[in-house]
């Protein structure tokens, strides 16, 4: 009978443990989630500034222009049209470009049609108003507006007709042999009277001015890229060395792998090296040495950045990418995780290979290293990571010579030239851009991520 | 490391070896490097080439002020540098930088700009010589006034009929405000300097006085009168931002918004005009913002960095940078430039802002604030703007408090 009165108490427990099971679980996924949503949703947000002519946009829209499928498809079109090339676009001899824009005209007004004209357009501020781009001005032709259509259509209370219009762009060749430019986009402005309500175009416009008079196009021929990611294409056209005419954003990448990879490199050798060796070897003054690497460690870098910057000066490295390796490429921090993790490797391997042969050269790469994989991974994604992000110490050492920038220097550069200047889409395309490299980085080595944290977790 | 050293020694020995005098210039970072560099490429070496003089520009990225401060500490600044007229007394003050009245004569400093060589002037020296400078004019939307049937703002306008202008256009257009209101001194105190009031009086206190109250109360009274809207109301930092969404009828700039309504509003149709004139003194006020090539104290080659100077500052130079449309050039006979008679709206932009710091802009005062952080000392009456502005205290208690922050600060 107890048993029998037992039995539904117990299920009743289980039932209770279960629910308590799932609570918790709910309560951590619903932790993560929020977690995730917190720090994913300002990078959505601002991925999504990225595209729009005005990032700075209030209030926030998650639908514009840039995101819809009917202009990827005519962008795409009319980047074909302008110039063959659907993806950048652009404006090139022989193109002839039809365009369709409609107006709302409310019942009583006659339809008048547009203005339309290809200005000419140079860029106000930034880099871009340093150059002289060819101006589609000069060479664009656009035919007579002709009216295509009108039918009857009620926007809110108001009755009236839509009137579509049509015209062409045209680039004309009148000499094959004739060596004409093509310019890289073709802005246009179709103005209509005040009252006529734009409504659509094949192409919607990066903006309306004068009230809604102006419907403008940075580009009528932008392709597909030229369209929906205007700001990170001009990230690689604006940003160029006035001097030479080279990409700035390419050149900067290639600095920041340049300097990343050199410092993994060293750090890998140097700190794996020390490692063992304060780990294992008999050396005089090892505990003092390693508690000076200690102590090295202990103090802030910026209480030691004048005298390496006065340092990197006498050796004449000051503005150049050696300069920052020199600087960047020993970490006491990794010399330190490398010895801790030598040091559960039991001390019976090697006198193994000391049994059978090995020197200390041939144990050390041969036996101890390969063992250290995970340790290694760590310390290079770690490595990388950091550099890849260093700001400060770049902007010491490489300051003034925009050639040799790293990113970070270079994302600066946008900030000041560009966001002084209220333009912040190609800032936050420049961020996004940097950003690519680590995130493939994370992706591919999470693994190591994951172990490096928890073997320097565990040991340190 | 050892191949190292020998190899940085022997360029270091290189570099040294040839006989050209390297002059180094450090100024702001951003487009100033892309700028500076071709200038110096192209007409300033050029020029000093039978001198066996080269200059070398570089760029600052990010906090330029800490890092010249850090730099003339550190004994490694520039021969030439930059000096941003906000901050210039502090270190005109330190000793750091040289004065310039011995390398340059009186003829060659009179074709200056004479209210900008002032700005760089200090304790009866010359410290810096204007690289380029701004001032405020009043830019409208002519569309927008013509919409609501309302006169264009003009230079003979008054505090009281600008109001009335901005008034009738908000009234009439309903979704545009007059003006952005921004609270910040550096708007506002062009209007108290036309009364006549001066940030310091001969004690050299910062005085709240009755003239100052004057200005604060028609500044605060546009947002209460109908006459604009405070900007951040309208999702807008600046008064050109709200200009160029079309959210505002007029904004209060230098020609920096010339290039900023290029790229977001390529084909607004804007005038400029002075800022209007204080009804009772019948003057106007206005800033100078302006930036100096100043040269190190602890500079190895002054004599060169003199002549690199000249060339810096000489007419080649800032036709170079006028004829692209940079920036407005420091010296006085460039007024007749070609650049300032364009009829376009860009030129009429660049015209009204130089003459900004002519006799026509009224009481100009330097961007300064004697030996005090400009920002420190604006800050409490920048305060007290918002405060007023977004309803939260009286103007009188406004300025009350504002009065008692500044006599803490002001000693």
């Amino acid at each position: 009978m107890a048993t029998q009165a037992m039995k539904p108490r117990r299920k009743l427990d289980e039932r209770y443990l279960a629910r308590q099971r799932w609570a918790r679980a709910g309560w951590i996924y619903g932790a993560m989630l929020a977690l995730g949503v917190f720090f994913i949703g300002p990078f959505y947000v601002a991925f999504l500034g990225s595209l729009k002519d005005n990032p700075l946009e209030w209030p926030f829209r998650t639908t514009f222009a840039q995101v819809l499928p009917k202009n990827w498809v005519a962008a795409w079109k009319l980047g074909q049209q302008g110039a063959g090339n659907p993806w950048l676009g652009g404006f090139a001899p022989g193109a002839n470009i039809p365009f369709e824009v409609s107006y709302f005209v409310p019942e009583g007004t006659e339809p008048t049609p547009p203005t339309v004209t290809v200005p000419e357009r140079r860029a106000g501020a930034g880099l871009g108003a340093i150059f002289d781009e060819v101006q589609a001005s000069r060479y664009a032709q656009v035919s007579p507006v002709e009216e295509v259509s009108r039918r009857p259509a009620r926007i809110g209370d108001e009755a009236g007709q839509v009137v579509t219009y049509r015209f062409t762009i045209s680039y004309p060749r009148s000499d094959p042999a004739l060596d004409l430019p093509t310019a890289a986009r073709l802005p246009l402005d179709v103005e209509a009277p005040r009252g006529q309500i734009f409504l659509t175009a094949t192409l919607d416009p990066n903006r309306l001015e004068r009230r809604g008079r102006v419907a403008s196009w940075d580009s009528a021929a932008p392709g597909f890229f030229g369209y929906t990611f205007k700001n990170y294409v001009r990230v690689f056209r604006e940003a160029r060395d006035p001097n030479t005419g080279s990409s700035f954003f390419l050149r900067w990448t290639v600095n920041s792998f340049f300097v990343s990879l050199m410092a993994v490199l060293i750090n890998l050798i140097f700190a794996s090296l020390a490692g063992y060796a304060l780990a294992r070897m008999y050396l005089p003054g090892k505990g003092l040495l390693f508690a000076l690497i200690i102590l090295l460690m202990a103090v802030p870098q910026q209480a030691m950045f004048i005298s390496n910057y006065l340092v990197l000066r006498d050796l004449s490295l000051l503005g150049s990418l050696w300069g920052m390796i020199v600087w960047i490429g020993i970490d006491m921090a990794k010399v330190f995780l490398m010895k801790q993790f030598f040091e559960s490797i039991p001390r019976e391997i090697e006198e193994a290979a000391l049994i059978d042969g090995a020197n200390p050269i041939a144990t050390f790469f041969r036996i101890i290293l390969p063992m250290a994989t995970p340790a290694l991974g760590a310390l290079t994604i770690m490595t990388f990571q950091g550099i890849w992000n260093e700001f400060f110490k770049a902007a010491v050492v490489l300051s003034g010579q925009q050639g040799s920038y790293t990113l970070p220097l270079g994302l600066s550069f946008f900030r000041s030239a560009y966001g002084a200047a209220g333009d912040w889409g190609l800032m936050l395309a420049s961020a996004f851009l940097s950003m690519i490299p680590i995130v493939i980085l994370f992706v591919v080595f999470q693994r190591y991520f994951v172990e490096g944290v928890s073997t320097s977790a565990l040991k340190g | 490391m050892k191949r190292l050293w020998l190899i940085a020694m022997a360029v270091a020995g290189l570099s040294s070896g040839l006989a050209q005098t390297v002059v180094k210039l450090q100024g702001f970072g951003g487009n100033d490097t892309a700028i500076m560099s071709s200038l110096v490429r192209e007409v300033v070496n050029p020029a000093l080439e039978k001198d066996g003089i080269r200059a070398e520009y570089q760029g600052i990225e990010g906090d330029y002020k800490a890092a010249l401060l850090n730099a003339l500490a550190a004994g490694t600044a520039g021969d030439l540098f930059y000096v941003d007229i906000f901050w210039s007394e502090p270190v005109f003050a330190s000793g750091k930088v040289e004065a310039l009245d011995a390398y340059f004569t009186k003829q060659e400093l009179g074709v200056f700009v004479p209210s900008l060589l002032n700005a760089f002037s200090f304790k009866g020296k010359i410290y810096g010589l204007p690289k380029d400078f701004n001032t405020l004019a009043l830019q409208f939307n002519k569309d927008l006034f013509d919409e609501a049937g309302v006169k264009y703002p003009n230079q003979a306008d008054t505090w009281d009929t600008f109001k009335a202008k901005l008034k009738e256009v908000q009234s009439k257009l309903g979704d545009v405000a007059g003006m952005c209101v921004v609270a910040d001194f550096a708007r506002f105190g062009a209007f108290a300097y036309a009364t006549g009031w001066k940030p310091f009086n001969a004690q050299g206190k910062t005085v709240l006085d009755a003239n100052f109250k004057r200005a604060f109360e028609f500044y605060t009274s546009l947002v209460k009168d109908g006459a604009g809207k405070y900007a951040q109301d309208l999702g807008e930092g600046w008064t050109g931002g709200c200009f160029g969404a079309e959210k505002a009828a007029v904004a209060i700039e230098g020609n920096w918004i010339g290039g900023f309504l290029k790229d977001k509003a390529p084909n607004m149709k804007f005038g400029t005009t002075f800022l209007p004139l204080d009804p009772v003194t019948k003057q106007r006020g206005n800033f100078i913002y302006t930036v100096s090539w100043s040269m190190n104290a602890a500079s190895k080659n002054k004599p060169a960095a003199a002549k690199v100077l000249r060339a810096l500052t000489s007419p080649e130079a800032q036709n170079w940078i006028l004829s692209r449309g940079l920036a407005l050039p420091s010296r006085s006979a460039l007024a007749g430039s070609p650049v300032f008679q364009r009829a376009d709206k860009y030129g009429e932009l660049s015209r009204v802002v130089f003459n900004g710091s002519t006799r026509q802009g009224g009481n100009v005062l330097p961007f300064k604030f004697g030996s005090y952080d400009g920002g420190d000392w604006m800050r409490p009456i920048n305060e007290a703007l918002q405060a007023v502005i977004t309803g939260k205290k009286s103007v009188d208690q406004a300025i009350a408090d504002a009065q008692a922050e500044l006599n803490k600060l002001v000693k």
